[in-house]
């Protein structure tokens, strides 16, 4: 498989507001990281762990897949 | 300011400080005995220690008057990757500055006091280094 870079992207920032307007502390508390690493999620300027990705997908009660994909 | 980057800060000003001391108690280092700038030296390193824990402090003291909230200090797992990238740094910093200090030193047969000197100021210079790395990335 050739080495290309892939953009992973999330729509965390959408199904917070989908979740009674979630706020970035409220989810930051139910996975047990900071408010700054939401904030750099949401901005596509972290992509967390395997193991935190299906934390947050848990958050939401949503399969990983349709929290995090393969952007263009 | 959120508080990893107020913590980082500490660190820088603290650093400052006890830079800013040696560097005065250590005008006369030709003329000194090695013993007496390890002392110096050594005063320094307690010095930074303590300004880092005062300021530290204080800092959270005003910041908790002025936003009137406790902010929790979280670490996950994106602190502990930029800790890393910072120590990584530091380490690199200052390997480079040890090789730099002892070529120069037998370039040009410096005193072995020039020598202690710089390699405690590289530690200084690496710490200060990873620490502006630091807040660039939890920005």
């Amino acid at each position: 498989m050739a080495k290309k870079k892939i953009n992973i992207e999330n729509s965390v920032r959408k199904l917070r507001f989908n979740n009674n307007e979630m706020t970035q502390q409220e989810l930051a508390d139910l996975v047990g990281i900071s408010r700054q690493t939401v904030v750099a999620i949401e901005k596509y300027k972290y992509t967390p762990s395997l193991e935190l990705a299906f934390k947050i997908a848990l958050a939401f009660n949503r399969e990983i897949q349709e929290v995090f994909y393969i952007g263009k | 300011m959120n508080i990893k980057i107020r913590n980082t800060l500490t660190e820088i000003i603290a650093v400052a400080i006890a830079i800013t001391w040696m560097y005065s108690k250590l005008n006369a280092a030709a003329n000194m005995s090695i013993a007496s700038i390890t002392q110096v030296l050594v005063q320094g390193i307690g010095i930074s220690i303590l300004a880092a824990i005062f300021f530290a402090i204080v800092i959270h003291i005003v910041s908790a008057i002025m936003t009137q909230s406790k902010e929790k200090n979280v670490v996950d797992e994106r602190d502990n990757i930029i800790e890393f990238y910072a120590l990584r740094l530091s380490s690199v910093i200052f390997g480079i500055s040890l090789v730099i200090i002892l070529t120069l030193l037998g370039w040009f047969n410096l005193p072995i006091n020039f020598g202690i000197i710089a390699i405690t100021f590289s530690v200084f210079l690496a710490s200060i280094c990873s620490t502006f790395l630091k807040i660039y990335l939890y920005k």
